[in-house]
């Protein structure tokens, strides 16, 4: 054998890179699929393409609206894996599931390619420079009144060129809808710290008490949280940080917790108040509100309302007083009430009770430039965007980001009222539930083709923006940038304005050139500027510290609880789950796949039952149950779940698509449609977790596909995944 | 032989690999994944399917459990019958725990599956036949095999989807057996590198999919036999030994304060994954 010090291997790694200049730039990745039924060897290669060589480019996450700063391997001009960017605050090189399937969306085989034109009830693909002009006939003689836009959340330039076509347009009617949302805590926050999302610092708590905030599964931003609860769990000296959370059917975080505490559905606000009660007669002084507000819940109407038992009260009022600070979060479950706001209300008073604020509740930083930070979407939009449709208000309808249709609860007949637009233009990547219902459906590039900016709600790591650049060349010859396609339409309406801009690259490069100064840019020239931007993937930004500021929470009232109803005795919870979220990356593959972490089912929805609810109804895995609504009915199979309160069944969210592509089409059902139309009182959201259903069997009965095995989650004496306990273990010694 | 002189004298009959003079020079990679901080969220098995061309089977086949994740998540409840799991759920990551003495290596009648210099529990997919004895033999339960020849599947990677697929790895035909590799085609390039430049791989060079994505970082891997490894470190400081098929630091009592177990130690695979125990509060 040769001398292993020159290999083979490394021979043909010296012959790879021979002579190359390497160019990293992010765009124009150009031809490499060209030509690629015939072999040709790279007698004029790209300078930037080396075979067998990958190279990484930063950009973001647009599989949810975290933020997460990511960074893609490319190779022979293709995508081919996504990483964390190891530089970012929010992600610090971490990624999700749900992230790491981005590029199942890139390379889905189902997007759309082409502008359709509805005919019939075909569509018939037309040339993008038709589907223009006919969007400007359309809107010929419209007044501005009549137009309305639906978005998901946006932010960015994008949002910027958004607001600037729609005011072009004389309209005022951009709807910022999110089925999924934290809007009703948002605005108790902005009641309780001044700030709708302040900084969450879990690291820093002794304790986290959770009101159904699945901040590991699907909260705001999960893979920051989770880095967070890394360090929370090593803790300080030893001391581990401790989880309790409060729900009424179990979520990630909550099978990740100390102690679980099973709530009646809707009692989390009592559970607080009682907490704030307890506080005040264990010596914790209280503002004069806080002692109003708890005045009355006291242990043993907590207790009876609430089914905590006094044992695990006791243990948790000791817990948060003596070990400071703690942190108190309201997430999805309790907000997601008719009295949702005054849960949330309740549980924030919880924390200024603890001092937690201005501890573990810091101050966001503020974004210099206000115009660009998120447009928040909320199910209130939705709302009242079907009102206006329904009333027959609005002629011409564009949406984009959102499957309303999917999505509306199916009290709102959503589906109805968009009928009554007569020109309906969807931005689409996938023919999903509302690009069928369109006139015009409109093909976008990835996430992986496209350029942007982006800003993230939750600003985990100080102000930035996010930018994301192409990873390569187009798939698809047909598809657009929605920035080029807003670009597009601004020029028919103020051609003299944006004449400057050829596409929307150039729009983003000379609006970020203009302000270098204060992107951190300022001695260096604009080629160096733009480089480093790209380079990076962030933008960091000397944004001034936000304040808190602490505001009274006198009045806070829960209402009484409602009576029970005879006919619909159940709770429904819609579940939240972190792979499908609202259902819109229900199309790749890897998440349909990826067995849910509580039930480890696959490829369908499920009715989750408490095993003793499920005994008395004789009910056993796999029977399809019947889930009816005052608005709706629903069949799927039953899978017996401990972790959920005996009065309540959930199925998750995200299934039950009706179109959108081979993985998504078929798989489940889509509780959306049973939902009820009520809404929390004070801000007018849709209260999510307020229908009441009925459950009966219909006598068939299927086998279950899901990962676990056949005795479930025992491991039959085996000593397989151990546990301990803080009193057995020397924390402190570890490395 | 008696059964007795046979245990008595195991290490001697037992062999690890490679048995000769210098067995993990430079190299013998480990992994050590903690329970504590783990929180099943998945996004370990998402992130192998992406580097290792793992096929998306589909509900059909995935209820035939023919379903293919090398990284999957358990999930156990307690056993003793309370009403709610108030403690939460234990998640467990199960994937090939590369053993130094694999029993899948031993029953293999072609040789298709063995080990490494640097410590792996290699596969080999052109040599492999399909007997399947592998998987029989495994007490992990953790090797997969080809049923069908995914490729050409439908809908397992149709049209683009192919130009996702790591070229660094090779997609499977029908009748072969594949498990977890390690990341294989990741060591490898680190330490070609690391070799024509004269040197070891050095700590943090490289990661596995599942560890580069995990979201809490519970995940560490790396070189067991060089001591700046974090690896090495918790291994030690956890006193489980690689070669011991009961710990010295649970003789005594059947269990101690540090968390570092192996699971099923006792079968005498000698797995080169450690987990750390999940802890629960006992003040709440």
């Amino acid at each position: 054998m040769i001398d292993s010090s020159f290999d083979r291997r490394d021979f043909l790694k010296v012959m790879g890179w021979g002579g190359a200049a390497v160019a990293l730039s992010g765009c124009g990745n150009t031809s490499i699929e060209d030509g690629k039924e015939t072999v040709v060897s790279y007698v004029e290669a790209a300078d930037y393409v080396i075979p067998g060589v990958s190279v990484y480019y930063n950009s973001t996450c647009a599989q949810c609206d975290a933020g997460c700063n990511i960074n893609g391997r490319v190779r022979e001009g293709r995508v081919l894996k996504l990483e964390g960017n190891a530089a970012s605050g929010i992600n610090r090189g971490k990624m999700c599931g749900l992230g790491q399937a981005g590029v199942q969306h890139h390379y889905n085989p189902d997007r759309v390619r082409e502008p359709l034109l509805r005919n019939g009830d075909r569509g018939e693909a037309i040339a993008w420079d038709k589907a223009y002009a006919l969007i400007a006939e359309k809107l010929n003689g419209v007044s501005g009144d009549e137009v309305a836009f639906l978005s998901g959340g946006v932010s960015g330039h994008l949002k910027v060129l958004l607001g600037n076509y729609l005011e072009s347009l004389g309209s005022k009617n951009h709807f910022v809808y999110e089925a999924v949302s934290p809007a009703v805590v948002r605005a108790a926050n902005k009641k309780a710290y001044g700030n709708e999302m302040p900084r969450f610092s879990i690291n820093k708590a002794k304790v986290v008490l959770s009101f159904g905030a699945d901040f590991l599964g699907s909260w705001v931003s999960p893979v920051h949280f989770s880095q967070q609860y890394a360090q929370f769990r090593k803790g300080v000296n030893g001391q581990r940080g401790v989880l309790v959370q409060v729900e009424s059917k179990m979520t990630l975080t909550g099978a990740n917790a100390d102690r679980w505490l099973v709530v009646r559905p809707g009692t989390e606000g009592v559970l607080a108040l009682g907490i704030i009660n307890a506080l005040g007669a264990s010596g914790v002084a209280l503002s004069g509100d806080a002692a109003a507000a708890s005045q009355g819940y006291d242990k043993a109407r907590v207790t009876s309302e609430t089914g905590v038992s006094a044992e695990h009260l006791d243990k948790l009022v000791a817990l948060l007083k003596e070990r400071t600070p703690s942190l108190v979060l309201a997430g999805s479950a309790a907000e997601g009430y008719a009295h949702g706001s005054q849960n949330a209300a309740a549980i924030n008073l919880l924390n200024q009770v603890l001092g937690n604020v201005g501890k573990t509740i810091e101050a966001p930083a503020v974004l210099p430039f206000p115009q660009m930070a998120p447009a928040k979407g909320s199910s209130l939009a939705l709302k009242s965007l079907n009102e206006g449709l329904a009333a027959g208000k609005y002629k011409v309808l564009f949406t984009y980001g959102a499957n309303p249709v999917f999505t509306a609860p199916g009290s709102m007949k959503f589906k109805d009222s968009m009928g009554k637009a007569a020109f309906k233009v969807a931005f689409a990547h996938y023919l999903d539930e509302t690009a069928l219902q369109a006139d015009l459906v409109l093909p976008l590039d990835s996430a992986l083709e496209d350029w942007g900016t982006q800003v993230p709600e939750y600003l985990a790591d100080g102000a930035q923006i996010n930018i994301q650049q192409p990873l390569m060349e187009k798939l698809h010859p047909e598809t657009r940038g929605m920035g080029d396609v807003l670009l597009a339409l601004i020029k028919q309406r103020q051609a003299d304005a944006y004449k400057g801009f050829e596409d929307y690259y150039s729009y983003l490069r000379s609006a970020l050139l203009q302000n270098k100064g204060a992107l951190g840019g300022g001695g260096s020239d604009d080629d160096t500027f733009w480089d480093a931007t790209l380079t990076s993937g962030i933008i960091k930004l000397a944004g001034a510290a936000g304040t808190l500021s602490a505001s009274s929470a006198a009045g806070l009232k829960l209402p009484e609880a409602a009576a029970a109803d005879a006919q619909f005795p159940m709770h429904l919870i819609p579940s939240v789950t972190a792979n499908l979220r609202d259902g819109r990356h229900a199309n790749q593959p890897w998440l349909q796949e990826s067995p849910d972490p509580l039930t480890t089912i696959v490829w369908d929805s499920w009715v989750e039952i408490h095993p003793k609810k499920a005994a008395q109804m004789g009910i056993v895995e796999g029977d399809i149950v019947e889930v009816a609504s005052k608005t709706g009915t629903i069949k799927a199979q039953a899978y017996l779940f401990p972790g959920i309160h005996p009065d309540a069944v959930s199925i998750p969210l995200g299934r039950g698509h009706e179109a959108m592509g081979r993985y998504a089409k078929g798989f489940g059902v889509n509780p959306f449609q049973i939902l009820d139309a009520v809404y929390d009182q004070e801000t007018g959201e849709l209260a999510m977790h307020e229908t009441r259903v009925k459950i009966s069997k219909v006598g068939q009965r299927v086998i279950v596909v899901k990962d676990e095995g056949v005795i479930g989650g025992k491991q039959d004496g085996r000593r397989i995944a151990l546990s301990k306990t803080t009193d057995q273990v020397k924390l402190s010694e570890e490395i | 032989m008696s059964v007795g002189t046979l245990l008595e004298n195991w290490s001697e009959f037992r062999h690890f690999h490679p048995v000769d003079d210098k067995p993990h020079d430079p190299y013998k990679w480990a992994m050590s994944i903690d329970l504590d901080t783990c929180t099943g969220c998945n996004a370990c098995s998402v992130a192998c399917y992406a580097e290792n061309n793992i096929p998306v089977v589909g509900k059909e086949k995935f209820q035939h459990g023919q379903q293919m994740h090398w990284m999957r998540i358990e999930r156990y409840w307690s056993e003793d019958d309370r009403e709610f799991p108030d403690q939460g759920a234990q998640f467990l990551p199960m994937m090939c725990q590369q053993c130094e003495a694999a029993p899948c290596e031993t029953v293999c009648p072609v040789g298709a599956t063995n080990h490494t210099a640097d410590g792996l529990n290699s596969q080999i997919y052109n040599r492999c036949i399909g007997s399947r004895y592998c998987s029989a033999n495994c007490p992990f339960k953790v090797r997969y095999f080809n049923w069908y020849d995914y490729p050409t599947v439908d809908n397992v990677w149709p049209a683009e989807m192919t130009r996702q697929l790591n070229p660094d790895v090779s997609v499977r035909g029908k009748g072969v057996m594949e498990k977890c590799t390690f990341c294989v085609q990741r060591l490898r390039a680190v330490e070609v590198t690391a070799k024509s430049e004269g040197r070891i791989v050095r700590e943090g060079e490289v990661q596995t999919a599942c560890q580069q994505a995990c979201p809490s970082s519970a995940i560490s891997f790396g070189n067991l036999v060089d001591p700046e490894s974090r690896v090495h470190k918790q291994w030690a400081a956890q006193q489980v030994v690689l070669e011991a098929d009961e710990q010295e630091k649970n003789k005594e009592h059947g269990t101690s304060e540090l968390r570092g177990y192996r699971i099923l130690e006792e079968l005498r695979p000698y797995p080169s994954v450690m987990y750390l125990e999940q802890v629960r509060e006992s003040a709440v």
